[in-house]
């Protein structure tokens, strides 16, 4: 299927899938962060929505409808506030997109920042991607005290060592100047 | 609306209890920043001074459905600062239904070993 393009940069083990499913929305993101509780109103919706998927009764191996439905409520909710803050420029187009797969539910969200913000976000997530998560969250929360600073990636490092979700990264330059930044998260349905 | 002890948002409310020392969360808090839950943060802060020292002020989210990684922040900033002021120990109340709570309010503890928790 479709190549990485060589302008393209990708963390973390990207799922390249042919087949873009009918469980989409895009919105704005400066709507989002205008009116701030659309984060937690899609997210829930979404949870639910995808939820729906789970079987009411289900082995002891797997997560029930309940569990996964708030593990996807606090995942989505993640990604749509960091879409709501960090999309920066022009182009504020927001997209979810959502696959099930056979013992996970795969997410994308697309949005986009301005070029010179990908140095930094790329230094995060390399970060979080080549370190120990409990280590570097607990390092983390004691730095955000000591140094006063915003909890920033403490949302992912949360869902990594937590609720086990996977995630990876794609930074596309676009044509009209923005970089579009693509997160995957992969949700195991089976208990840990 | 809100007095010192009550702090009410859309969808969630913070209430201090002074006789019983605890502190009750309510509904859903998703709030955008750390300067969005600063309100939260005095109340805890005045929560904590007004606990004695042989006393222990209580946490209880039994009621909070969701919590966002910025309110985490919050409440673990709360602890930590807690730890280096070293008075009144902590007691975390959780839901055993609500599924964050059972994964991820342990980490408090990891941050304080005076904080107990208890999922109930």
């Amino acid at each position: 299927m479709t190549q990485v393009q060589p302008t393209q940069k990708v963390y973390g083990a990207w799922q390249q899938i042919p087949v873009t499913p009918s469980r989409q929305m895009t919105v704005d993101a400066q709507q989002m962060a205008a009116h701030w509780r659309r984060c937690s109103l899609s997210s829930d919706f979404w949870a639910q929505y995808m939820s729906l998927f789970i079987p009411t009764r289900v082995t002891e191996e797997y997560l029930g409808r309940g569990e996964v439905e708030q593990v996807l409520a606090y995942l989505l909710n993640e990604l749509f506030e960091n879409c709501a803050k960090f999309s920066n420029g022009s182009h504020q187009l927001v997209r979810y997109v959502a696959w099930s797969q056979d013992d996970s539910m795969l997410f994308q969200v697309t949005n986009h920042i301005l070029p010179e913000g990908q140095a930094p976000f790329a230094k995060l997530i390399d970060e979080m991607l080549n370190n120990d998560p409990h280590e570097l969250y607990f390092q983390r929360l004691e730095e955000n005290v000591e140094l006063d600073l915003d909890g920033s990636g403490l949302g992912y490092l949360t869902l990594i060592k937590d609720f086990g979700v996977q995630f990876s990264f794609r930074f596309r330059p676009q044509e009209n100047g923005s970089t579009a930044v693509d997160v995957q998260a992969k949700v195991s349905l089976q208990q840990e | 609306m809100s007095d010192n002890n009550l702090i009410e948002g859309e969808g969630y409310s913070v209430e201090h209890n002074p006789g019983t020392h605890v502190v009750s969360f309510n509904g859903t808090m998703r709030l955008k920043t750390s300067a969005d839950y600063a309100h939260i943060n005095t109340l805890l802060d005045r929560a904590y001074q007004e606990t004695g020292d042989d006393e222990k002020l209580t946490l209880d989210f039994r009621h909070l459905q969701f919590l966002n990684s910025s309110g985490i922040n919050t409440v673990s900033r709360f602890v930590i600062t807690s730890r280096k002021q070293n008075k009144a120990s902590l007691q975390v109340l959780g839901n055993q239904d609500i599924y964050w709570q059972q994964k991820s309010l342990t980490n408090l503890q990891r941050l304080w070993s005076n904080v107990t928790i208890d999922i109930q």
